[in-house]
């Protein structure tokens, strides 16, 4: 324990030295900025700044690359709670609540909310790698295609919970998701699946265009269709110092358990390789929801439903940097993007890396110490000046989203499918909005289904075609039990309903 | 109107003139087929780096674009479309052959230039350290008895040809398993799900500087200079001969005398300690070819691919 001590003062004091200092804001800056324009991911950011390291220190280094990682967490949630477009499959659970907020004029809290449990989680995330890294990186081990499997089914039974006010439109919002992640390359056979010869659909459809489409066009549709654009702007002149920014007490005082869960259940999800961020941002909303007396009042504004997702997202950022350090083994395109750059700067990922270099591992976890009270802070005191946007008349603010998501969608891979597909989904986005179908079941099948399929044929495979792997291995085992635990639970509500 | 097109020829005709007199005039366009942090990338950046350092390339400017998607089919195709273009270069690497062999591409190995083989990708057979397998010998034995489980990445790529030549000459029967990414592959073997997995030499070498992962086997005809304890499949008794090749090619059509320049450059490269540097960190043979001795061995290459991808019925 002195020895973690130790490790961590010496880790905070070379993340103090000035050159680390500068490229540390320097990278939470970026990271802020990429994640508010939507499409631009951190992966894309990270990766077109690794050239700039490469005359750095490996300390300086990963200190930059790691405060664009999660900098551009706080920055993705920003586009989804003023515009209800996530640019991150992790921030889709944010939308859910967090635009409700900004609907009812409450932008303000809802973005300093945002903030406080983005720390919050983020905090906790780190101290949380300092107690346990060791004991937590044979734990992502030992997680194979049947334990994965496992995690991804769970996070897909979840799902139900965030389907709004249909099951049944729920459930067809997510198959049709699942219909879209069979497009391309079948991982297992190699044979192509709804590519139509196009080179373009090989490798899938990839879920960003999508999330735009549905949530960002689909929004912007409904609005005109609503006739939003023809209300004069509202004027809401808010400072630091006005009543109306702050959250009220009640806001920390309802969800004060809320970020506790959702930092525990955000880093266990990071830690495992995988859409870590994304299933643990699902699963604390869901547990949030469960555990809650007023489960109804959940996707109309609930700060709760806003708070356990950003939480989750950011101490599961914090968490991905375990199996990454330690078994050299990246969770997600983003920290992936990352391992490249170690291996650049001759540096090998895995068990040895600590060991072997001491003060990159403390100083990287030093500097996510300061980083994230930088972010809060900087968000804090930007925060007024997204909100000023809402200010901007509706009829203005269309063609500059609009501009905005196209430009983002065609720059990711500069692909004209991907742009059709960004409008196509957006028409079909305001569809779903009017007849109650759910876009985040849809978005987040679209990521999961195809992970669940691997992991699913990977099992059988590695299991000679026959389901009892899912319970002869001993934590697959556990979670096997979990989803029936789950079954059972729903049926036993089921039955006494039934009974009443 | 016609003194501006007048203009506008002879310009064209200047430059057309240069053009044949120096090369380069122009700034060149490095395309990289797959998405940025990848092995492919970071070859092609490394390459990139050292002529920037080096002024191999005149003072004109080398931008380097990444083009990824649909296992290199995407920026590759892009590239073969340029035809004649003496300013657009690209790197090669394994789906550079498969791509086209197990999916409808407008492109083969043949519509490119070769310029230079720079280095070989050869692979590891890698088991637990906590295993009963010391020798490739006792898991051939093993494998006669019980269905192994070998995890590669990739339904169609090198690993599942690596994995399918040591099957063939060792005799033996085995399930092969892919993964959509190498990070999915370690965690197959981490979770012992998995009794092997193929796998580029610099995606396991830490797990095996650990102490959790033993290899067995080197893919390349000779050992590696980085890894020189590591025996060689061949050695072993077992015809396994296979390796990635990282090399540069150009459109097709360019002139001669560009072609020859590109050679004469890369020789510089590969003879910079940085590019030694390169080698050794990311556990690569540096084996060179130039020009059409390496377009001899795309070829050879290509067969030995669709041989062995037909032999699994992967070629649809």
């Amino acid at each position: 324990m002195e020895d973690l001590f130790a490790n961590l003062a010496s880790g905070l004091a070379l993340a103090l030295s000035l050159e680390n200092l500068v490229f540390l804001v320097v990278g939470v800056c970026v990271g802020m900025l990429v994640g508010l324009f939507p499409g631009f991911g951190p992966a894309a950011g990270i990766a077109i700044l690794i050239p700039m390291t490469l005359g750095l220190e490996p300390t300086t280094g990963i200190i930059l690359l790691a405060g664009i990682y999660y900098g551009a967490m706080y920055g993705g949630t920003i586009t989804s709670i003023l515009i209800n477009t996530p640019g991150e499959s992790a921030t889709v659970a944010s939308t859910l609540d967090g635009y409700p907020m900004t609907q009812a004029g409450r932008a303000g809290p809802a973005l300093v909310m945002q903030a406080v449990a983005s720390f919050v989680g983020g905090a906790v995330g780190v101290v949380l790698i300092c107690a346990f890294a060791p004991a937590l990186s044979s734990f992502a081990a030992s997680f194979g295609p049947s334990e994965y499997f496992l995690i991804v089914f769970l996070g897909l039974l979840l799902l139900a919970t965030l389907m709004g006010d249909s099951l049944l439109k729920g459930i067809i919002s997510a198959l049709f998701g699942f219909a879209i992640s069979t497009v391309g390359v079948d991982v297992i056979s190699g044979a192509q699946r709804f590519t139509f010869g196009s080179p373009e659909l090989i490798d899938g459809i990839y879920f960003v265009p999508v999330a735009i489409g549905l949530f960002g066009i689909g929004e912007l549709l409904n609005c005109i269709y609503t006739g939003e654009h023809k209300k004069a702007a509202k004027r809401i002149s808010v400072t630091i110092f006005s009543r109306a920014f702050w959250p009220r007490a009640g806001d920390f005082r309802i969800s004060r358990f809320t970020f506790a869960r959702g930092s525990l259940i955000g880093f266990i999800a990071g830690v495992l390789p995988g859409s870590g961020a994304t299933i643990g941002s699902i699963l604390a909303y869901s547990v949030e929801k469960r555990v809650a007396r007023d489960p109804g009042e959940f996707g109309k504004g609930d700060i709760r439903g806003l708070v356990a997702p950003e939480a989750a997202n950011n101490a599961a950022s914090a968490g991905a940097m375990v199996p990454l350090i330690s078994l050299g083994i990246p969770g997600s395109g983003a920290t992936a993007v990352l391992l490249g750059a170690l291996l650049m700067w001759g540096l090998q990922p895995g068990p040895m890396l600590i060991v072997d270099n001491p003060d990159f591992v403390w100083g990287l976890i030093g500097s996510m110490y300061l980083g994230n009270l930088m972010l809060v802070v900087m968000s804090v005191v930007a925060i007024p000046l997204f909100i000023k946007f809402l200010d901007v008349p509706y009829r203005l603010v269309v063609p500059v989203i609009v501009t905005l998501c196209i430009v983002g969608t065609f720059a990711l891979h500069s692909s004209m499918i991907e742009t059709w597909i960004l409008l196509a989904t957006g028409l079909l986005g305001f569809g779903m909005k009017r007849f109650g179908y759910s876009p985040a079941a849809t978005v987040l099948a679209v990521v999961l289904g195809g992970m669940a399929e691997n992991a699913f044929l990977q099992s059988l495979l590695i299991g000679d075609g026959s389901l009892r792997i899912f319970i002869t291995r001993p934590i697959s085992l556990a979670l096997t039990a979990v989803v029936a635990a789950i079954f059972a639970a729903a049926a036993l509500v089921r039955l006494r309903a039934l009974r009443r | 109107m016609s003194r501006v097109l007048l203009v506008l020829v002879l310009a064209f005709a200047w430059i057309d003139a240069d053009a044949d007199s120096a090369y380069p005039v122009r700034p060149l366009t490095y395309t990289v087929a797959f998405g940025p942090g990848g092995g492919n990338d970071l070859m092609s950046r490394t390459v990139v780096d050292i002529i920037r350092q080096y002024e191999l390339y005149g003072d004109q400017h080398v931008r380097v674009e990444n083009r990824p998607g649909g296992s290199g089919a995407i920026g590759y195709g892009r590239v073969a479309r340029q035809a004649g273009n003496a300013y657009v270069i690209t790197s090669t690497s394994g789906s550079f052959l498969t791509t086209p062999i197990v999916s409808e591409t407008s492109w083969i190995y043949r519509d490119f230039t070769p310029i230079a083989l720079l280095a070989l990708d050869a692979m590891f057979l890698v088991v637990r350290t906590d295993s009963p397998f010391v020798s490739i010998d006792q898991f051939v034995a093993r494998a006669r008895q019980s269905d192994m489980k070998i995890g590669g990445t990739g339904a169609t790529g090198p690993d599942r040809v690596v994995a399918g030549l040591f099957a063939e000459s060792a005799g033996i029967e085995f399930t092969y398993v892919p993964f959509q990414n190498g990070s999915g592959l370690l965690t197959g073997l981490t979770s012992s799900s998995l009794h092997a997995l193929v796998s580029n030499p610099s995606e396991v070498m830490g797990q095996v500087a650990a102490g959790n992962f033993r290899v067995l086997a080197y893919s390349a005809d000779s050992r590696s200079t980085v890894y020189p304890e590591v025996p060689t499949f061949v050695e072993q008794g077992y015809e396994v001969e296979f390796a990635v090749p990282r090399g540069i090619v150009m459109p097709a059509g360019i002139p001669a005398d560009v072609r020859d320049w590109w050679i004469a450059v890369l020789k510089k490269v590969v003879a910079t300690p940085e590019w030694k540097n390169y080698l050794e960190t990311r556990g690569l043979s540096g084996a060179v070819l130039w020009g059409d001795d390496f377009g001899d061995y795309l070829g050879r290459t290509d067969s030995e691919y669709r041989r062995i991808l037909n032999s699994f019925g992967s070629i649809h």
